[in-house]
């Protein structure tokens, strides 16, 4: 199996990376960014949409950075995981995601920016001409989705990065940059219900850093992680919860790994302010589980992943809660 | 003896001449005692002599034949491999190590479609490409091999059909990866779908285009590729059966899931010799496969086994991709690489047949198995492979470690348009001991008693016969499970831990070694043979067919022959890469190596040690029956200063012939019955084991988690505790990715999902518990020093120990594995709902108050286990067949004491169809009989 040849960019700051993408999207060479390289990279090795130039965000000047209240997105997850400074939380869900020697080089952008996963999709060329191409990986043909067949304007690939889940509890913001400046913005709002869009990044701009807000660190929080093994597997469900040890109303719940996007449950936190009992959580995991929908297209079967929404709120909610 | 050795007698300093100059064949050699790791010769260590030839090694189990040649040297000692430091400092050449001048890099074109007529290939523009320097097609090699003489059904490439997705239709060698793939993409194939079959239930039907067609022998117009049916015992004893179980299973496909993806080189040398680089478990069936497939006869054929990076069976296949390198390296005379991506190593398959397995236990009031009834219906994949054994093999090997009052098998296996199914580490055996150990369970529940102790109460002793015929001879199996229940703490832990935690018993029953070789008369040509070549160096050059995988076999054989000769490990050297220099032999499967070339290379050994005694003799005076044999030397049993050096004794032995060669086979004794498939299952030994496996079963999600077990595998003698140490936890970690999360996920379409090693989930460090392996030593009389297997066997009982584990963690039986948490969850949610329940963790765990059978069958244990000292030590040598403990007379035909004890060899089909899928297989006619009709 051969990686498709690519011209690799290796900026050194910001400005100039966002000068070579601008460089690039004017010669109307698409490109991708790449920063770690552990999910582009197996995906270029399998011919998944791979483009000719890859941007290497490895050298931008304060991309690592790795502080209480602001993480670069070049920060790499063993990093985060071992870190003293960063909020426990993050740490945990860090600590979880993949395999030790791929968070030595997996980046929380990286993981942030996750492409979503299908398995008609995350298969090899060979593999997907067998089955006439997918909607997300159609090489020109226009064909359909795999999962839910007759439909080819969404794309239904699942998002199942661990550490959008941890940030969105602790209402984390994003930097993102581009040739047009930058923006930052609350990082629910930062993805886009879409397999193949997935998030709000336009042609040229990348995320730079993720910002806390000054009281994340006084919030306790839990992820908890549905895999079958206890390493390597991406996951096939995740909820992170946090809260201010005794304002129930400043809970915030967010799931990964079940849909096209990380799911923040605003919504449902609103409607159970009796969270912080026993039946009122129970209410609260059986009422986040009908708001969820996985489809059917990693490991486990989606109605299993769906029924354990509830028992994975459930036991995030306990652990948040028992530490007071 | 000061002064050093002299090749010649003559006088001390007589080695130069007056004049200075050496005499010629003066030589001088190292002092007596050199050579080896250790400077000096060592007395003998006599905690690794055996008792009976007056060591301190106890032998429970009884002496044994080759206790005269043991000599403290190695057998028994913890030992590395010997090549393991070529595998650590990365110096063993695996297959895609080979690197040969202006090799060229091949790649294989693979059908898009899951079966479908080729109607046209177009190589025409691929050939023009520049770098493109040979295209193969199915029409150069139209000729078919297999790996069974009696089902070859596979080409190189596809002629006239493709039949799964991943299935060889076209070759390229090019001048790098690259301009290969590009080739691929400029071939063009014209097809004609077919429709695909996926589902093994529905290969039983009639179809217009059956995936392969038999002729004359085909079974009406289905897939069905093989059936058999076996029934023995009575039938009788089942009419009042006390508890009876019966479930139907189902088993996803698993692989094996080695690190070493397949690689060939193929290289048409000088000479126009073909020399083959593979990673082969069974280098000789690939030598006679491609010897056929491309008309060159086997002697211009030279086969190198490169280091294999793992096979547990599915290398053992001839491999269409081995044929591919070879025509395409014939074409462009240059040697041609193939690496197989691991989807490659998925879609050539050989793995676990995904199954449907019906199993049903009797058992009478006294808690015997009155009746075991195995209905196997196993999904074949595109091709035949192994599977006409795997068919066999799939009831048979369950004919034991109980004594049975009937056994009925059927089993059917279908092809379908799948990647092909074939042999995998517990061949055959894993999928049935299963739910054969389930079962047990749960008529141990039934009848209120301790599943340990209804084990105990049944078992067949050692030196018996099973009810099937085959031979039993040594036995550990109540001693594994004596063992098992003491260290795990059995007694305190089962039924009486908390929800969620659980504890389970499984046994394992296996072979060691095929028993009759599969392409010639096991009278006419031995199974093994080893040749031993010990030049003036000392150095002893041991030649042996059997490949190396990983297991350890290489070790094996240089630790017999140093154990025998007296000679440290570092100075017996294995060659045993190359057909030129290996005797034939079959290679590494059915659990065959140590049993069949240990014997060999102990018989070799033999006769360098006489021809060493007897210089010793002519050197000493003394009768070689008066002389043993220490660490590199030979002396008086009486007085050990009394000796000559081993190199003495050698250049001794030497003076009239030069180099010692010595050459010894092993053949396998005559046993077995008459009945059609009598020898599906034969060996010249059975390993026994028995596994203890406790879990964590999180009752909210139904995850499992195996946290500790205590493996007991009777391997008769240890040769290397280490490597068996090894391969008990290397099963174990195989045996539960089965288990708990390994399997080949075919989707909506028909696609494999999952061919890769993320979403083929293999459990991780994380998932592997704690393992006490138990060694078990039961000394079998014809193994080598009492040796057996210990490589498939361990792995069977982890499944049903796992799957008992969760039912008394839980209560839950689910009959599918792998018991991924969706599905244990599922069974959870069931028991919740007919109970009544609505948080899981309000459920009971099971638990056991003794009925009166427990007292009885303890007894009948008790009573066993003196009967079994006696024959293992044969100090009771009578005969015993499986019958005995339904009140038979062994030393009678059983036919003729009881009008229903029968060997059914014609089977009813009506009655087969009722118990499940592979007994509606036998309701077709074959062809030859409905033309016959017609």
């Amino acid at each position: 199996m051969l990686t498709p040849p690519f011209i690799l960019h290796r900026p050194r700051s910001v400005e100039e990376a966002c000068s070579i993408a601008a460089d690039l999207a004017s010669a109307g060479r698409p490109f991708d960014w790449v920063a770690g390289g552990t999910d582009l990279l197996p995906n270029y090795k399998w011919h998944l949409n791979p483009k000719g130039d890859v941007i290497s965000l490895a050298h931008v000047e304060g991309a690592d950075a790795l502080e209480t209240n602001r993480v670069g997105c070049m920060a790499r997850l063993h990093d985060v995981a071992t870190s003293e400074v960063v909020h426990p939380l993050l740490a945990a869900a860090a600590a979880k995601v993949a395999s030790s020697l791929i968070r030595r080089s997996a980046t929380v952008g990286g993981n942030l920016c996750l492409d979503t996963r299908c398995f008609w999709y995350n298969q090899s060329e060979d593999w997907r001409r067998s089955i006439e191409w997918c909607h997300k990986a159609d090489c020109g043909t226009g064909a359909d989705c795999r999962v839910i067949p007759n439909q080819n304007t969404l794309c239904v690939a699942t998002y199942q990065g661990d550490m959008a889940a941890a940030f969105m509890a602790l209402d984390a913001e994003v930097e993102l940059v581009g040739p047009e400046g930058e923006r930052r913005m609350p990082l629910d709002e930062f993805f886009e219900l879409d397999g193949m869009k997935k998030n709000v990044l336009m042609p040229g701009e990348f995320l730079l850093c993720v910002h806390l807000p000054d009281d994340a660190s006084t919030r306790v929080g839990a992820y908890h992680k549905l895999r079958v093994r206890e390493t390597w597997d991406f996951p096939e469900a995740g909820v992170a919860a946090s809260w201010i040890p005794g304002d129930a109303t400043s809970l915030r719940v967010a799931s990964t790994g079940l849909e096209s996007i990380p799911g923040m449950h605003t919504d449902v936190v609103e409607a159970h302010a009796d969270w912080t009992e026993t039946e009122g959580r129970k209410r609260f995991s059986k009422a986040l589980q009908k708001a969820i929908k996985p489809v059917n297209n990693t490991a486990l079967p989606p109605r299993y992943r769906r029924s354990m929404v509830s028992v994975l709120a459930s036991r995030a909610l306990r652990a948040i809660t028992q530490e007071d | 003896m000061s002064g050093g050795y002299r090749q010649q007698p003559g006088g001390a300093g007589g080695e130069t001449r007056k004049d200075g100059k050496r005499v010629a064949g003066k030589l001088r050699f190292k002092p007596p005692g050199a050579g080896g790791s250790r400077p000096v010769s060592t007395p003998r260590d006599l905690d690794r002599i055996p008792e009976s030839v007056g060591g301190n090694e106890p032998q429970p189990a009884g002496h044994h034949v080759h206790d005269r040649l043991r000599t403290g040297t190695i057998v028994g000692l913890p030992t590395a491999l010997v090549d393991a430091n070529a595998k650590v400092t990365g110096q063993a050449w695996y297959g895609d190590d080979v690197r040969l001048a202006n090799e060229v890099i091949g790649r294989i074109l693979r059908s898009p479609h899951h079966y479908a007529r080729i109607r046209s290939i177009d190589t025409s523009a691929a050939e023009a490409m520049p770098g493109v320097v040979a295209i193969a097609t199915g029409e150069d090699a139209p000729k078919t091999f297999g790996v069974l003489p009696v089902t070859k059904d596979e080409h190189a490439m596809a002629v006239e059909k493709v039949r799964h997705v991943g299935d060889l239709v076209a070759c390229v060698a090019a001048v790098d990866e690259a301009t290969a793939m590009e080739a691929l993409g400029a071939i063009v194939v014209e097809y004609e779908e077919l429709d695909p079959e996926f589902d093994p239930r529905k290969g039983l039907e009639d179809v217009d285009e059956p995936i392969h067609w038999r002729g004359k022998y085909h079974v009406g117009r289905t897939n069905v590729q093989k059936r058999v049916h076996q029934a023995f015992g009575d039938r009788s004893n089942i009419e009042n059966a006390a508890a009876s179980s019966r479930r139907a299973w189902r088993f996803e496909g698993v692989h094996h899931g080695f690190t070493e993806p397949h690689a060939v080189v193929a290289h048409w040398d000088a000479n126009g010799r073909l020399q083959l680089y593979t990673p082969q478990q069974v280098p000789h069936y690939t030598h006679r496969a491609l010897a056929t497939v491309l008309d060159v006869p086997m002697h211009q054929i030279n086969v190198i086994r490169t280091f294999v990076g793992g096979g547990f069976g599915g290398k053992s296949d001839p491999f269409p991709h081995e044929m591919c390198a070879a025509i395409l390296a014939r074409k462009c005379g240059r040697p041609v690489r193939i690496t197989f991506d691991r989807e490659e190593v998925y879609w050539i398959n050989r793995g676990r047949h995904p199954s449907y397995i019906e199993v049903k236990l009797d058992a009478d009031e006294d808690g015997r198995v009155a009746g075991l009834d195995v209905d196997a219906l196993i999904d074949g994949g595109a091709f035949a492979s192994f599977g006409h054994v795997t068919s066999y093999y799939n009831g048979v090997l369950a004919t034991a470690p109980y004594e049975l009052g009937s056994f009925h098998y059927t089993g059917a296996r279908v092809w379908t348009n799948k990647p092909a199914s074939g042999a995998m580490r517990g061949h055959g055996a894993v999928n049935t001991r299963c739910a054969v150990e389930v079962g047990l369970d749960d008529i141990a529940e039934q009848l209120a008693v301790d599943p340990i102790d209804l084990r105990l109460a049944n078992l067949l002793p050692p030196h018996s016969r099973t009810i099937s015929g085959f031979r039993i001879t040594s036995n550990g199996m109540r001693e594994a499970l004596r063992r098992v229940r003491e260290e795990s703490g059995w007694d305190e832990k089962f039924r009486n831990m908390p929800l969620g935690k659980g504890i389970g018993i499984g046994c394992g029953f296996f072979i060691s070694g095929s028993g009759l070789p599969i392409h010639w008369d096991p009278n006419r040509f031995p199974h093994a043979t080893v040749h031993i070549q010990v030049d003036m160096d000392g150095g002893v050059t041991v030649h042996t067919g059997a490949a190396d995988i990983g297991q350890g076999s290489t070790t094996a054989v240089a630790q017999v022959v140093s154990e025998v000769l007296a000679l440290p490990l570092d100075m017996i050297h294995v060659r045993s890469h190359e057909s030129d220099t290996s005797p034939v032999d079959l290679g590494s499967y059915s659990s065959r190596v140590t049993f069949m070339n240990c014997n060999a290379a102990i018989r070799a050994a033999m006769e360098i040690r006489e021809s060493l005694l007897n210089a010793a003799w002519d050197m000493l005076g003394y009768h070689p029956s008066t002389l043993v044999m220490v660490d590199r030397r030979i002396v008086y049993k009486h007085d050990p200063s009394i000796g000559v050096s081993y190199l003495q004794a050698l250049h001794k032995a030497q003076e009239d012939k030069g180099a010692l060669i010595a050459r010894g086979a092993y053949r396998s004794p005559p046993m077995g019955g008459v009945h059609k498939g009598a020898a599906a299952g034969l060996a010249p030994a059975y390993s026994f084991s028995a596994y203890v496996a406790e879990v964590d079963v999180d009752v909210e999600t139904g995850l499992v988690k195996c946290t500790r077990v205590w493996a007991a595998h009777d391997c008769g003698k240890a040769l290397n505790p280490l490597a068996v140490e090894g391969q008990i936890i290397g099963s174990c970690h195989m045996g539960l990715g089965q288990v708990l999360s390994e399997r080949m996920v075919y989707g909506r379409t028909g696609h494999l999902q999952n061919a890769n090693l993320l979403q083929y989930q293999i459990p991780s460090v994380h998932e592997m518990p704690h393992v006490t392996p138990i060694i078990v030593e039961s000394s079998d009389p014809e193994g080598p020093f009492g040796a057996k297997e210990a490589g498939e066997g361990p792995l069977l009982p982890i499944l049903p120990a796992v799957c008992n584990a969760v039912y008394d963690a839980v209560g839950v039986r689910p009959s599918s594995l792998p018991l991924t948490p969706d599905v244990v969850w599922t069974a959870i949610q069931k028991r919740m709902k007919s109970e009544r329940v609505e948080d899981p963790l309000e459920l009971k765990p099971p638990r056991l108050t003794h009925g009166p059978l427990q007292e009885k069958l303890a007894a009948r244990g008790g009573e066993h286990q003196i009967r079994d000292r006696a024959r293992q030590r044969t100090e009771d040598t009578s005969p015993y067949v499986n019958g005995v403990l339904f009140g038979f007379d062994p030393t009678r035909p059983i036919d003729e004491q009881l009008e229903g004890w029968a060997v059914i060899d014609d089977p009813d089909p009506e009655s087969m169809a009722e118990m499940g899928y592979a007994g509606r297989a036998w309701l077709k006619q074959e062809q030859r009989h409905m033309e016959d009709g017609a």
